[in-house]
């Protein structure tokens, strides 16, 4: 039977084990119908694993994961015709041309009305029609497994990390794919290390560490709720400028490129520095004043970086 | 079970093998090389001649008669060496592995025994040879029968102990008739077993299988597909075998029911034994080794290329554990001896083999990622 529900994804204290490791510890949280919602952690935090429970391909080991009403342990053949996945990795096979790829996946859903043109527009594949899916780009198959994914038109689009191995540009055409997704009201779960894909992209952000989902809302709420501060950053100060901030009480932070970093409660803060180095007669060459991105308040939260190549801070 | 999704994927198998050139190759060209190497080397095997070198040191009207009697016997092809050589030296100089000699005093003996009944004049003919050489006792010993046969012959009395050869089959066969059953099991097999060993891991590896877990196809389906998949290669492979056969050879093969039975048979074993080796091995290149360590002793040991009567008791024993001996020997009990009820018996116990490892197979095979 299955149940009506708001939600299109519903987990409940969901755990799995490989073995003595323990890869997804206890997590619950729900997913609207028409939500974008993306699961955002390092390598190994947990993610694939719990999309891939989510999406059917696995089973936990405890808990309970109800997709679109119904039991992904029991339901696996009502719910496979009803979601569209990209699995981590994706690939598919050498020889076949994309349309072929297209026309196949739609004939294992039983599709007969496919609206395969369509699809090969949605994610901008119609000069590659006829282009065999080895001699694709990796972008190039990103796009063509977004497009498999969506053959049976399905209600919930999973996508693990669908963007990772990509060069900047080809990342960007996917994401023109995926906003298109939103646009169209799709519910998708979207896993990715990449800060820049769930602010763009998500309506709400779990960021998972060890198995463990530690805060959760949409990118703003996350900013705003763990970083509820200002940062100075000065670009290659004297060392007055260093003394200065720690006399008036701040806790100022040096990197190896002489930039100091400032930790500011309050806006006002911010002139007070500036007038007292001018005081001084201290020199800098630029200043840049924020709030803590989501990648900082990832940073803060878990101590991990999100990616093996955290991005440095940046220079003036 | 689901006919457009088994037909979907029947497609795609197809065409992907269509389109790549390499197994195409592979999967017809390499068997019918090798029958058109072993046809041409086994071509003359019926009518087998032997370069026999032979040395006249008497140089008589009766040596040269004794000599052309060899000739005619067929079995030799002659080549004269000068009485003034060393015969032992002639065979190391010559790289031959065997100079007949006939002595000096040999129309004189013949005479004392002939003319005058003297049964004590005899001749000894030598046979200098090389023992290194593989060929050579063959070669003597044809060459005993002959010269038995000549002393026969002399006695002037009719042999008392006569043989006749009555072969159980209405026609003799030839090598290349032997053969051909044998390299159509043996392509079978290769292409069942490394077709699905190659084809899972790497479409596991790379994780092919697991996006195809995320739509409606079965294992059941995968599967199916994939047995009908590797029977329509098995076919299509089987009649370029039997076509260059025919052309090139003449073979004279009984193409009938069997046939088919068989090589469904053979696909079934193999694809079930590569389901379970890709059940165990998860890189593509140790699936490759695993296969090739299975297909190998069966090749070579189960009579694909010769008869097992030629190898040692224990292996004799050994390949009739083989799986594939009872294919070689069923296509050829149909093939060649038309012999239904052997070719019923060998499929029942292959058949009952491809069952068990068919079956095992599937269980083996991993759809879903599972715990």
């Amino acid at each position: 039977m299955t149940k009506e529900t708001e939600y299109a994804i519903e987990v409940d204290k969901l755990t799995k084990r490989y073995g003595n490791l323990l890869a997804v510890n206890d997590i619950s949280f729900t997913v609207s119908k028409g939500e974008v919602f993306s699961l955002l952690g390092p390598n190994g935090a947990g993610k694939t694993t719990t999309v891939e429970i989510i999406d059917t391909i696995r089973t936990p080991t405890s808990g309970k994961v109800s997709l679109l009403g119904m039991d992904v342990t029991k339901k696996k053949h009502d719910i496979v015709p009803r979601i569209g996945v990209l699995p981590q990795g994706f690939s598919s096979f050498d020889r076949i041309t994309v349309r072929e790829t297209i026309q196949y996946y739609s004939r294992l859903f039983c599709c007969r009305n496919t609206d395969i043109d369509g699809l090969i527009e949605l994610v901008n594949l119609k000069d590659k029609t006829k282009e065999q899916y080895k001699k694709l780009s990796g972008g190039l198959k990103q796009r063509l497994g977004i497009a498999i994914a969506l053959v049976n038109d399905p209600e919930v689009v999973f996508l693990d990390e669908p963007t990772t191995g990509l060069d900047p540009r080809a990342r960007h055409e996917v994401w023109e794919v995926l906003l298109g997704l939103k646009k169209k009201g799709k519910t998708v779960f979207l896993t990715t290390h990449y800060m820049e894909e769930a602010e763009l992209l998500a309506d709400t952000v779990a960021i998972i560490s060890k198995g463990k989902i530690i805060a959760m809302g949409s990118p703003g709420e996350l900013v705003e709720s763990n970083a509820n501060y200002l940062v100075l950053r000065l670009q290659s100060v004297d060392e007055k400028v260093f003394e200065i901030a720690r006399k008036m009480g701040f806790a100022p932070v040096l990197d190896n490129h002489k930039n100091i970093a400032v930790r500011l409660e309050h806006t006002d803060d911010v002139q007070k520095i500036l007038n007292a180095i001018k005081d001084a007669g201290a020199l800098y060459l630029g200043l840049d004043v924020r709030k803590l991105n989501l990648e900082e308040v990832f940073l803060k939260l878990t101590g991990e970086a999100l990616r093996e190549d955290p991005p440095q801070m940046e220079e003036q | 079970m689901n006919p457009r999704i088994i037909s979907a994927n029947l497609v795609v198998k197809l065409l992907s093998f269509y389109r790549e050139k390499s197994a195409i190759l592979f999967t017809i060209a390499f068997p019918i090389i090798l029958i058109l190497v072993f046809g041409t080397i086994f071509l003359s095997q019926d009518n087998v001649g032997y370069h026999l070198c032979l040395q006249d040191l008497d140089q008589t009207n009766s040596s040269a008669q004794a000599v052309k009697t060899l000739e005619l016997n067929g079995k030799f092809k002659i080549t004269r060496v000068d009485p003034a050589v060393n015969a032992k030296q002639y065979v190391m100089d010559n790289k031959v592995n065997l100079v007949l000699v006939i002595p000096k005093g040999y129309e004189r003996s013949l005479m004392q025994r002939m003319m005058l009944n003297d049964f004590n004049a005899s001749v000894t003919i030598t046979y200098i040879y090389d023992p290194s050489s593989s060929s050579v006792t063959t070669k003597m010993e044809i060459l005993n029968s002959v010269l038995a046969g000549i002393n026969q012959g002399m006695s002037g009395k009719p042999p008392f102990l006569r043989s006749v050869e009555r072969s159980i089959l209405t026609k003799k066969y030839r090598f290349i008739e032997f053969f051909v059953p044998g390299i159509i099991a043996m392509a079978v097999m290769t292409l069942s077993l490394f077709g699905t060993v190659n084809s899972d891991t790497e479409l596991r590896q790379k994780g092919v299988i697991r996006k195809l877990s995320t739509t409606p196809i079965t294992r059941t389906d995968w599967i199916l597909s994939n047995i009908l998949y590797q029977f329509i290669l098995a076919i299509i492979s089987t009649i370029a075998m039997l076509l260059v056969s025919y052309a090139v050879f003449n073979v004279s093969l009984h193409i009938n029911a069997w046939l088919l039975a068989f090589i469904l048979l053979d696909v079934f074993a193999f694809v079930g034994i590569g389901m379970i080796l890709t059940r165990f091995v998860k890189e593509a290149q140790s699936a490759a080794a695993a296969a090739n360590a299975i297909s190998f002793p069966m090749m070579f040991l189960s009579g694909s290329f010769f008869p097992i009567e030629l190898m040692p008791g224990f292996l004799q024993t050994f390949a009739k554990t083989l799986p594939l001996y009872y294919v070689n020997e069923g296509l050829r009990a149909s093939m060649i001896f038309e012999d239904h009820m052997a070719a019923l018996r060998y499929s029942a116990i292959i058949g009952v083999f491809a069952a068990v490892v068919f079956i095992l197979g599937i269980i083996a095979t991993k759809w879903e990622e599972g715990h």
